[in-house]
Parts: C-alpha cells; sequence; structure tokens
C-alpha cells in the first residue's frame, strides 16, 4: 500500500476518534450540567468545539436545520419557528436562551444524535450570530438561512453593516444551492445577499402600513451599494427597512412571494398574499419591528410547508419572547421588563421609538451599559451618539431614569437630546433608581434592558414593584 | 461668522462622528455656520474659504471612495494646512491622507500628503481599546475600534499615549499634528471625549470657548478620566 494511502487512513481514523471523543465527553458534560439544573448553559459544546475544531462537520445532522440570522429579530423569529414545530410534535433541537455561537451550535446539534452519532431529533433550528457565519454554516450546511435584517450593531465587534454583509454573502457563495435564502426584500442592506451564489432566494416584505418612522441621525445605509447615489423611498416601515430605489440605477426593493398587504397593528393582525392568495395571521404585538419577526416566522413555516391556517391559528397562542418583555402589574400602573440592546444601536433607536410612539403616560428606565463585559474596562460612549435619544423627548415619556457608571454620559446626551431637564434622573448607584420612579399620573414603567441582562432587568423591575407595594401599604 | 465644512456625512458618521461638528455649532450657533457636503458634491473648501474642516470613520469601501473623491484636491488640502485651516480627522479616516493602505494583496493609493501606510487586518478580531495622552498641556482621551494600523515614524504626533495603543501596538505616538490638521485613530464623538480640547478649536477660530452644558460635559470628562486611570493599566 502507497505511504500516502495509508497515512490517509490512519489521519482520517485518529480524526474520527477525536471525534467520538469529543461526542462522549460533551455529552457527559451535557449530562453532568442537566443533573445540576444547568441545561441552558453550552458549556458543553464549547468542549466539543475545543476538543474537535472540526466537529460541527462531523456531527450528523438532522433532516432539516434552519439557520435564522440577522442584527434584529432573531431570538423572536426562531422562537416562534421552533413553538410551532415543538406544537406540531416534532422534535426540535433549539437553543431557547441565545447561545448563537460555536458553542451554541455544538451544544444544540449534539443534542440532536446519540453516543453513535445517530439522529434522533427531526429538526434543528439555529438563531446563528452572523459575525462568525462564515466560519461556521459551511460545515452544518443548513437547509434554510433566514437574514431578518442587517442594521448598526456594536462596533466593538461588528463594525459596520457593510462588513456584516460581506460575511454572510461569503456564507452563501461557499454553500451554493445546498441552501435557500430567505431574505427581507425592505432591506436594501441583506436583500442584497446571495446574489451571486447558486442558492435560491425567497423574499418577504410589508406594505406601507403609514408607519410614519422617525428619521434616525446614523444610517445603516444612506447611498445605494450599486452606483453611489442616494437611496429614496416609497415608504419607510422603520430605520432603513421599507419600500427602496435607487433614482440613478435598477436598485430596487425585490419582488416579495410573502408580501403583508395589511397591517392592522392596533388589532394586532396581518393579511398576507402568496401566490395571489390572502391570509389573515394574528400578530404578536403592536410593534412594527415584531409584525416584521411574525412575518419572517411565517415566511419560513410556509417554506418547509407548514399549512396557513394552522400557523394562524398557532399564532393566536403566542406572545414575545420572556427573554425580551415580561410585565408585572399593580394599582393600575404596568411595569414591563423590555429588551433594548444598548450598544446595538439599531435596536435601542427603534425601542426608542416605540416608546415615544406607545401612548401611554410613562417612566422611562435605563440599564444599558456594558459593565458586564469584563474584558471591556471602560465603554465606549460612541453608541450614545449613534443612538436617537432624541426620540424620548416626547410629552407621553414623563420621566427617564438612568443608572451605573455612565449615568453623566447619559446625563449630557439627553440633555443635548433636548429633554427637560426635570424630565431627566441619573444617578451613580442603580438601586437608588426605584426611589425616582412615578407612583402616580403614569400607566407604565418601562426597564429597558441589555439583553445580555434579564435576570438584572427582573430584578429592577421587581424592586421598583416592591417599593411600590410598601409604599402603599 | 465661522465655516466648518463637513465632509461626506453620509458616508462618515458611522459612528456619530457628525456630532462633534454638531457639537461646536451647539456651543456657538450664532457664529458658527455648518456646510455639510455630500459625496458627489465638490467640497466646499475647494472654492472657498472654511475655517474648519472636518472628515469622520467611514467603511473600508467608502473610504477608497473618498480617496478618489479628494485626489483631485490634494494641492488645495497642502495649500490649506499650509495657511492654518483646522483640519479634524477621525476614525480610520486618517489613513486617507497616508501613502497608501494594504489590504491583503491590494494596495490602494492614498493622498500621500503625510509620510506613512496603513494595513486593513479584516479577517483578525477588530482591534478595541482606550487611550489616555498628553496633547501639549491637555490631557486626551481617545476610544479606537479597528480592522487597520498605521506604520511610520510620526514625528508630528497629535498625542503622547501615556495608557494605549498608538497608530499600532508598536508606538505610543497617537494620530497627526502638523499646523492646525489634527488626526486621531479614535472614533465617534471625539470633541464629546475632550471637551478641553473642543475649547481649543473654539478658540483657534477665534469664538468664545464657553461649551453647550460645559458643566455637564466637565464632570463626564473627570469621572471618565478618573474611571480609566483606575482600569486601563497599560
Amino acid at each position: 500500500m502507497d505511504s500516502y494511502v495509508l497515512y490517509d487512513i490512519i489521519r482520517r481514523i485518529l480524526l474520527m476518534l477525536r471525534f467520538y471523543f469529543a461526542l462522549w465527553a460533551s455529552k457527559f458534560a451535557m449530562w453532568v450540567y442537566k443533573l445540576r439544573g444547568q441545561e441552558r448553559n453550552d458549556r458543553p459544546g464549547l468542549l466539543a468545539f475545543k476538543l474537535c475544531p472540526d466537529f460541527l462537520k462531523h456531527i450528523k445532522k438532522p433532516p432539516l436545520v434552519i439557520t435564522i440570522t440577522g442584527t434584529n429579530g432573531k431570538s423572536t423569529t426562531s422562537a416562534l419557528v421552533n413553538n410551532k414545530l415543538v406544537a406540531e410534535g416534532y422534535k426540535v433541537s433549539f437553543n431557547d436562551w441565545g447561545a448563537n455561537l460555536h458553542a451554541g451550535y455544538c451544544l444544540n446539534l449534539m443534542r440532536c444524535v446519540n453516543i453513535f452519532n445517530k439522529v434522533r431529533y427531526d429538526v434543528s433550528i439555529l438563531e446563528a450570530d452572523e459575525r462568525t457565519l462564515d466560519k461556521m454554516m459551511g460545515m452544518i450546511e443548513p437547509n434554510y438561512i433566514m437574514v431578518t435584517n442587517i442594521c448598526k450593531d456594536s462596533l466593538r465587534r461588528n463594525g459596520h453593516p457593510e462588513f456584516i454583509f460581506d460575511i454572510v454573502d461569503r456564507t452563501f457563495n461557499q454553500l451554493g444551492d445546498k441552501t435557500v435564502a430567505i431574505l427581507n426584500a425592505n432591506d436594501p442592506i441583506s436583500s442584497q445577499l446571495a446574489k451571486n451564489s447558486k442558492a435560491r432566494r425567497v423574499f418577504y416584505g410589508m406594505t406601507d402600513i403609514d408607519a410614519k418612522p422617525f428619521e434616525n441621525t446614523v444610517k445603516d445605509i444612506a447611498v445605494c451599494p450599486e452606483c453611489g447615489d442616494f437611496i429614496g423611498y416609497n415608504y419607510r416601515l422603520y430605520r432603513h427597512i421599507g419600500d427602496f430605489y435607487c433614482p440613478s440605477c435598477g436598485f430596487k426593493t425585490p419582488d416579495s412571494k410573502y408580501f403583508a398587504k395589511e397591517v392592522d397593528l392596533e388589532n394586532r393582525k396581518m393579511v398576507i398574499t402568496e401566490d395571489g392568495k390572502e391570509t389573515t395571521y394574528p400578530l404578536i404585538s403592536d410593534a412594527v419591528y415584531n409584525s416584521y419577526n411574525v412575518l419572517s416566522a411565517i415566511a419560513i413555516l410556509r417554506e418547509i410547508g407548514k399549512d396557513k391556517e394552522d400557523i394562524s391559528k398557532f399564532l393566536e397562542t403566542q406572545q414575545v419572547t420572556k427573554i425580551r418583555e415580561t410585565c408585572e402589574e399593580f394599582n393600575g400602573i404596568k411595569y414591563y421588563t423590555y429588551g433594548a440592546k444598548s450598544q446595538n444601536i439599531s435596536a435601542a433607536s427603534t425601542v426608542f421609538e416605540y416608546m415615544a410612539k406607545e401612548p401611554s403616560d410613562k417612566n422611562v428606565v435605563l440599564l444599558l451599559d456594558e459593565l458586564q463585559d469584563k474584558n471591556h474596562p471602560t465603554e465606549t460612549l460612541t453608541w450614545l451618539y449613534e443612538t436617537d435619544y432624541e426620540f424620548l423627548n416626547s410629552p407621553n415619556i414623563k420621566k427617564i431614569i438612568v443608572g451605573g457608571h455612565m449615568f453623566l454620559n447619559h446625563k449630557l446626551r439627553l440633555l443635548l437630546a433636548g429633554i427637560p431637564e426635570e424630565k431627566i434622573v441619573c444617578v451613580e448607584d442603580e438601586a437608588d433608581i426605584p426611589n425616582y420612579v412615578d407612583r402616580e399620573g403614569i400607566e407604565k414603567v418601562y426597564v429597558l434592558f441589555e439583553i445580555d441582562c434579564v435576570t438584572k432587568a427582573r430584578n429592577m423591575r421587581d424592586a421598583i414593584l416592591n417599593k411600590a407595594k410598601e409604599e402603599a401599604k | 461668522m465661522k465655516k466648518i465644512e463637513l465632509l461626506f456625512p453620509e458616508l462618515c458618521n458611522i459612528y456619530g462622528e457628525s456630532y462633534n461638528v454638531e457639537y461646536l455649532k451647539r456651543s456657538n450657533p450664532e457664529n458658527i455656520e455648518v456646510i455639510s457636503t455630500n459625496h458627489r458634491d465638490t467640497p466646499a473648501f475647494v472654492t472657498e474659504d472654511v475655517d474648519m474642516i472636518y472628515l469622520g470613520c467611514t467603511t473600508e469601501r467608502k473610504q477608497e471612495q473618498i480617496i478618489e473623491i479628494l485626489k483631485p484636491h490634494k494641492e488645495r488640502i497642502l495649500q490649506l494646512i499650509d495657511k492654518g485651516v483646522i483640519f479634524l480627522v477621525t476614525g480610520n479616516s486618517p489613513e486617507i491622507f497616508g501613502n497608501y493602505i494594504k489590504d491583503g494583496e491590494r494596495t490602494i493609493e492614498a493622498l500621500g500628503i503625510f509620510d506613512f501606510y496603513s494595513v486593513r487586518y479584516m479577517d483578525r478580531e477588530r482591534h478595541n481599546s482606550q487611550y489616555i495622552g498628553k496633547y501639549g498641556e491637555l490631557t486626551m482621551l481617545g476610544h479606537r475600534s479597528q480592522f487597520s494600523y498605521a506604520y511610520g515614524e510620526f514625528e508630528n504626533n497629535f498625542v503622547d499615549i501615556e495608557r494605549g495603543i498608538g497608530m499600532n501596538p508598536e508606538t505610543k505616538r497617537e494620530g497627526i499634528h502638523v499646523n492646525n490638521f489634527f488626526a486621531t485613530y479614535s472614533l465617534g464623538p471625539y470633541l464629546i471625549l475632550n471637551p478641553y480640547f473642543a475649547k481649543e478649536l473654539l478658540a483657534k477660530m477665534g469664538l468664545e470657548t464657553t461649551l453647550c452644558y460645559e458643566k455637564e460635559i466637565i464632570e463626564a470628562y473627570d469621572y471618565r478620566l478618573k474611571e480609566l486611570l483606575r482600569t486601563l493599566h497599560y
């Protein structure tokens, strides 16, 4: 036997042994974590990846793998798709707490197989971070990749939307016709993905809903990527999402297979046309961006052959995932935790816009800083000036309360945004925040929080609530 | 009336950079006129006198586009630098004024106004760090977040770094300072980060130097400086 062939056989055997060792070790770790009540921990996945860097290549995949990526909306969309498939009786692997990096993918797919690498799940739903997509999806080869949108995100990690676009586009080029690209027709950035790949492209979009979107100071995209002229809009829904065109070339919104022709946010329903036929679906919230998340989920579910009426009935049972929004009520005031993401400035600005447009009289508490990021001793203040704090200058927002080490920067930014000084409370110690929340004259209190700080936000909301209860005694 | 030209805000306002000019205007609204020039128009500085020119951070593709837009005006830019017109150039835009930018196998010819070159490392993790440094008597703060570094002697640097890195990890020399040309890799609202430097720019333009919300911005600066001195160790 040729020595090269022998060497290759031995190498393959060793690689396979390494994979099985990683699979068994990480399965054991997963079992230990489960015993300790820590199922929502992706460390077993990380262990698999460390022991076998191409673990994702060797692990067997379920018959259906769906990847959902994009700057905003991927958690809600993934959760809806997961819930629907679970409700139908499918065995679905899904990290419902996020875990959208390589460790999370390893954990997700490891769950789908037994110790002999035999598939025992029907579906894997991978919520995927877009920053590392090109390094991971080539090994996974998902049947579908949805990109909800590409917007401004954390500059420290994601740089800028053009950089992210290139990563996601490279992913489609690598995968070619092994995947189907499900894209947001109304996003002038992500709708241009997979143009030069062999992937089938499917679009979903939305009609003009008279959203009266505010104008963002920092744009996700301002000029045509084809010719450099300024992008125009027949209508805009939020941020750069809308029916766009370039006045100088053929750059424009692609035609949608799934088109929301009527959206009634107040009554929470949406009519979608598909091949000329209309279906009415319920919405899970009154926010425009959440109606997009529902539309995204419908597009995926329809692509994989789910029945329209079944989807519609299922959506009636759904609400926004609890890691994004929770609510408690006391003495006629509703106390919310509401995910905002600070350094993801597109999400923060969109939530600020919602705070202004949601008509209730309210207090807004900002728990927006990245102090939890231990790798970063003192955070930048760029995001404060990319985010549209001006949107918070609204008569229904009675008070804005900010705590944490960025309090003086927040105060300056709020003043520069034109917020009257008497509406601003900025304190260094977050524990002082409950003392400043109004107990009357408002209908709602929103605690806006970093999505990595769900527990911190709930603790703050509960402290505010408890203070109100104490005072009511 | 002093004129500040804000160059290409549709391309160079990716991290809130335009707030540098906005803040100067807000500090002295009656005596500052802002000329906002988009990338399809000829810059105002080509045909008229301006007191200050600002160019902010941009994407790699747009950076190359801006080099091509500014190339025909290189002599005019040199003339304005010699005349002492204020330039403030932040983020990755200082690279536009160097000799060239290397991006893998590609070499992008830049304006060649200053003798240095830059290298993009797009396949590496983005470099993020803060700096504390000195510009004359002023203690300057900066935040960098970048794919590229610049290499050269940088004898005419803007900031002497005390903590953090300079134009690349091997130097403590940060930015460029020639006459009133100021460039730094620090991005975003640099003047909000450095209110005393904002005052100096207003003074250089012959304007009254009281800042908009001066008490609040100085308090924020002092707090941040203390925090950085506590947390930044290199």
